[in-house]
């Protein structure tokens, strides 16, 4: 079973998205910030991080700098409610870049594509 | 490759080597020159380097406009023989020279560059010093500008070996001492990449080869000589394109394997300021006129080198008017790994067909300009991205096209 790490400070998304992919058929495991993600990812060995951006103490785009620099290849989707990030050049370190909305389709349709890539 | 060497310094070491390959720039070279100078006497005055002037036996003397640039760094002319051009023969000697100087950083910055500041020296090389082996270039750049590098290069290579690295021929790189051997000691070499392919052909190397990649930003937009899309095209088109197909064929079992594709890291964020890059006039008329008798002059040629369905969808593409032209970027996908595989058939002259792509690459960068004309540079990028997108999710055409022959 795939293993999906969701970083987001709202409960109310990590509920969502929990009880979506799992529905789905994935294991999901949740982080209310950045603290200690570091040491989650290494224990875990999650498939895949989807992350929020804005978050109360932490900001997702470094928080990406830090997995990149240790994990180069795990799949990172970021998950923010604004779309004016996507001008940050840090984002292009992200697998993909996705609004939150309410309809999961993109999220899980970039999720499906971050897990069927295959490179050498 | 043999050289010709001016070394006034006598220097046999170096532990950054900037390189800046040339033909013909004696009014332009001394400006990167001094930049690479400022950069590396600011940043790096506990190392050792070299400044290295790869050049093409200049006739306008760019040796002398080059020697006699003040810097502190020492530097080294280095040429190929009379008679022999090409950026890639220029770099090919620069990976020589850089393996005998024990170079542990090589730099690559074009000697017609305008916009280069100290800071690029430092983005380029920094990576290098931790642990990455191979350093792209990631700049701001206005959205006409680099077609083929939009329409082509970027999204052939990032569906190909799955790597995505905006700038695959960016000419700004800079690379370890194990890439730069990787390098010198490839067996892959045709004309093509001994001129403009250069770029795609390395990019290429060290993706296939797994070594470390980052993306470094650059701040600064790249300004250099002024082109428009018909030079651009008349420069590298078929340099590029030869390049890229010719590595298809001898790297089939790697791309073959790969699906979708993953990220690049990037360097260089916080570190100097974002700068709007310089106006690209664009016009779409002449884009028009090139492409549509482009196209009937070589309509026949297009019926030999196409899968039938893909010309029979040009024919649509074809009826649509000038004002609200559009080229669906599925359907260039396809002609771009028709030719591919035509030029793995090698049953019509290699040379044309890449040239008959050219009238094809016209009409793609019109539609692009109708369709992103209100976009300001972040929606482009997204344009490109989803293209980017439609030619990962035609591959398995092209894996079944090119199996078949």
């Amino acid at each position: 079973m795939r293993k999906i790490l969701i970083v987001d400070d709202e409960e109310g998304i990590r509920m969502l998205y929990s009880m979506e992919l799992q529905d789905d058929g994935y294991e999901v495991i949740t982080l209310p910030d950045g603290n200690g993600l570091i040491d989650v990812i290494e224990k875990e060995h999650p498939d895949c991080v989807i992350m929020d951006i804005k978050m109360k103490e932490f900001n997702g785009l470094d928080l990406l700098q830090q997995i990149r620099k240790q994990y180069y290849d795990l799949p990172v989707i970021l998950n923010s409610a604004y779309s004016s990030f996507k001008v940050d050049l840090k984002t292009v370190a992200a697998d993909y870049y996705v609004v939150k909305s309410s309809d999961l389709t993109e999220l899980k349709e970039k999720l499906k594509l971050a897990l069927e890539t295959k490179v050498p | 490759m043999k050289f010709v060497e001016d070394n006034p310094q006598s220097i046999t070491s170096a532990e950054i080597v900037v390189g800046i390959p040339s033909l013909n720039e004696a009014d332009l070279i001394s400006f990167p020159t001094l930049q690479a100078d400022r950069g590396l006497t600011k940043y790096y005055p506990d190392k050792s380097a070299v400044i290295v002037n790869v050049d093409n036996n200049s006739p306008d003397d760019t040796h002398q406009a080059f020697m006699k640039t003040r810097t502190e760094t020492p530097k080294i002319y280095v040429s190929t023989e009379e008679g022999v051009t090409g950026k890639g023969n220029n770099l090919r000697n620069l990976f020589d020279k850089a393996l005998e100087l024990e170079a542990k950083a090589v730099l690559v910055i074009d000697a017609d560059l305008k916009s280069i500041s100290p800071m690029w020296i430092r983005n380029l090389a920094e990576p290098l010093f931790d642990d990455y082996d191979f350093v792209a270039p990631l700049y701001i750049r206005h959205k006409y500008d680099v077609t083929v590098t939009n329409s082509i290069a970027y999204p052939l290579t990032r569906a190909l070996y799955g790597r995505r690295v905006r700038q695959p021929i960016g000419g700004d790189v800079a690379f370890s001492n194990k890439l730069a051997r990787c390098f010198a000691e490839s067996a892959i070499w045709n004309d093509a990449i001994a001129h403009f392919g250069i770029d795609a052909w390395m990019t290429t190397d060290a993706i296939r080869t797994h070594s470390s990649i980052i993306q470094s930003f650059m701040g600064r937009p790249k300004v250099h000589k002024a082109r428009d899309i018909d030079s651009e095209v008349g420069l590298l088109f078929e340099d590029v394109l030869g390049t890229i197909f010719e590595l298809m064929l001898h790297f089939d079992s790697f791309w073959k394997d790969v699906k979708w594709s993953r990220p690049t890291a990037v360097f260089g964020f916080g570190l100097g300021d974002i700068e709007v890059p310089p106006p690209v006039r664009i016009d779409t008329q002449m884009l028009w006129d090139k492409f549509v008798s482009g196209v009937r002059t070589k309509w026949d040629f297009y019926s030999k080198a196409l899968a039938r369905e893909s010309v029979n969808k040009l024919e649509e593409v074809m009826d649509i008017p000038a004002m609200g032209f559009e080229f669906p970027t599925g359907l260039w996908a396809k002609i771009i790994y028709d030719f591919a595989v035509a030029y793995k058939q090698a049953s019509l002259d290699r040379g044309e067909l890449i040239r008959a792509l050219i009238p094809l690459h016209y009409g793609k960068t019109l539609s692009f300009v109708i369709e992103t004309e209100a976009m300001n540079n972040q929606q482009v990028e997204e344009f490109i991205e989803d293209q980017c997108l439609q030619f990962e999710k035609s591959k398995p055409y092209l894996v079944e096209r090119w199996d078949q022959f």
